[in-house]
């Protein structure tokens, strides 16, 4: 009996896709595009954020040194920074090694250089932060009383940078939930209106299945089903679109920017986990949109 | 069986469908319900279905009383009612057999019986030779005695055939209602509806006379 009313419910689901035509193509399209702009949303600020940190943990606070540091001076300053609880590592780039980096950064330009009498470039301590320490707050914290230490010039730092690179982020974040969320509520709408057809083709087999005694539930789970898959297609298709563009751009970027982009961990797809969130949701919206639909247009 | 006391029933604005009807059916009877078009039958058959309520009065039917059925009791009452639709209600996008095996699921019958059974009732009423034709190929005679053979997959207690001989000539007409006194041999109380006095008079049982929705006449 069990198995008899899973057949019913999987022929009943069966002739709904085929009666509904364009109306399950539209339901099962608008999920597929409501996930895919939400997926691609979540993607990029997924992969933003990958990015962002790790930039944040290769970046080094840099001190600028006035000239005419003594020795000592320095052995102190260095002391001074040693006992900073944020700094990792401190190395020390002296004012010919800071000449010399820099001219090996410009290569074939050198020419540039030669009318150069006096070094104008200044020595620096050059800080790596431990990870707890690598928020905006800490770092701008860091800075200042950096800066009034003695015989320092100037302290500079990727506050700005980071802190754009994470507002922005947010930004998107919000962005792609509210399109998200406008596009799933329409969905939800367009699926409600593809069941509700069902209801109205299938309105006589409904009126006599109701009239010999079919419970409520009887009638309205292989609508309410159907509704749950196309949600739930809808989004599983977005997931496959998704990725496909995903490697595309992948792709893409590799063969154009092989630096800096060739590293396996810089591209990351959503985990499994969101994965089936989507899904879920996508399936959940569905069911929700026929349950409204089959309630509205069903009396028992 | 079926008991109705002082029961009425008006449709928006103001159509009198009922009014003040009260009657009842013994266990096993035939009955007619007669009367002319618009007199009222369908409206007393789907009252007793609870396909509807009445706006004032009670109705009992097989000693339940249906007005204040629960909406989860109300699927397995329905069950035990067998109905013979005045318009058939046939699915033409299925065959005959499959419209009988929806109702068959419907009824939680299990597919290795209803088979069984669909065949039986089928040769009952002379048509599994056209079990897999869909039912607009069938003659209106053939399509009443497909929706007589599907009321009768619940083995109802009680069976309501509205208009069952709608417009079939005198000769079928007498067919159908035999079958349906054959039915009635078997223990299933049957109240027929229909507009049509000779029928009444020919089959020589109990009827009910519907005018203006008012009982006026009970035969004999
Ligand atoms: N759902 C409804 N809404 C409003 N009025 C209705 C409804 N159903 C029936 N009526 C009215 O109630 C009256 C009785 O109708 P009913 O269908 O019961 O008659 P009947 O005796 O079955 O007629 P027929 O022999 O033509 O089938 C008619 O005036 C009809 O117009
Ligand atoms: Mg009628």
């Amino acid at each position: 009996m069990l198995w008899e009313r899973f057949q019913h419910l999987l022929s009943e689901m069966l002739i709904n896709f085929r009666r509904g035509g364009w109306g399950v193509v539209a339901s099962i399209g608008a999920f597929t595009v409501a996930f895919l702009v939400t997926g691609i949303f979540l993607l990029l600020t997924l992969n933003l954020s990958i990015a962002v940190a790790q930039w944040a943990e290769d970046f080094q606070v840099v001190v600028f040194l006035h000239d005419g540091n003594t020795p000592d001076k320095l052995t102190l300053l260095r002391k001074r920074l040693d006992k900073e609880l944020a700094v990792r590592e401190v190395t020390y780039v002296s004012k010919s090694q800071a000449l010399a980096d820099f001219r090996k950064q410009l290569r074939d330009q050198e020419s540039l250089l030669e009318g150069l009498k006096d070094n104008p470039l200044p020595a620096s301590f050059q800080l790596r932060i431990h990870k707890k320490y690598q928020t905006a707050d800490a770092l701008r914290q860091l800075a200042a009383s950096l800066k009034r230490v003695e015989g320092v010039e100037d302290v500079l730092y990727g506050q700005e940078w980071i802190e754009r690179l994470t507002g922005i982020i947010q930004v998107m974040k919000i962005l792609g939930i509210v399109i998200g969320g406008v596009l799933g509520v329409t969905s939800l709408f367009i699926v409600a209106n593809t069941i509700r057809l069902a209801v109205y083709a299938r309105a006589e087999e409904i009126e006599i299945m109701r009239l010999v005694g079919a419970t409520r539930a009887y009638i309205q789970l292989p609508l309410i089903l159907e509704g749950t898959l196309q949600g739930g297609a809808g989004a599983a298709l977005a997931l496959g679109i998704l990725y496909a563009l995903y490697r595309a751009t992948l792709w893409q970027l590799g063969t154009s920017a092989p630096t800096i982009f060739s590293e396996p961990e810089m591209g990351q797809f959503l985990e499994a986990g969101y994965q089936m969130i989507m899904v879920g949701v996508g399936a959940l919206l569905g069911g929700v949109g026929s349950l409204v639909a089959v309630r509205r247009f069903l009396r028992i | 069986m079926i008991q109705m006391f002082q029961v009425s029933k008006v449709y928006p604005k103001h159509v009198e469908a009922l009014l003040d009807i009260t009657l009842h059916v013994q266990k096993g009877e035939f009955v007619f319900l007669c009367g002319p078009s618009g007199a009222g039958k369908t409206t007393l058959l789907r009252l007793m279905l609870r396909d509807d309520i009445p706006t004032s009065g009670q109705i009992l039917v097989n000693g339940r009383n249906v007005i204040r059925l629960r909406e989860n009791k109300l699927p397995p009452f329905r069950r035990t009612l067998g109905v013979i639709f005045q318009d058939f209600k046939l699915l033409m996008d299925r065959t005959v057999y499959d419209n009988l095996h929806l109702v068959a699921r419907v009824l939680g019958i299990p597919d290795t019986i209803s088979r069984r059974k669909i065949g039986r009732l089928l040769t009952e009423v002379g048509l599994l030779q056209k079990a897999h034709q869909i039912p607009y190929m069938l003659s209106g005679g053939e399509q009443q005695r497909v929706a007589i053979a599907r009321a009768l997959l619940s083995d109802p207690t009680i069976l309501l055939a509205d208009e069952p001989t709608g417009n079939l000539d005198p000769d079928l007409a007498l067919d159908i209602m035999r079958l349906l006194a054959d039915v009635n041999v078997r223990g299933t109380t049957v109240v027929v509806a229909t507009h049509n006095p000779r029928l009444v008079s020919e089959m020589g049982r109990r009827a009910l006379i519907l005018k203006h929705g008012r009982l006026v006449e009970e035969i004999p």
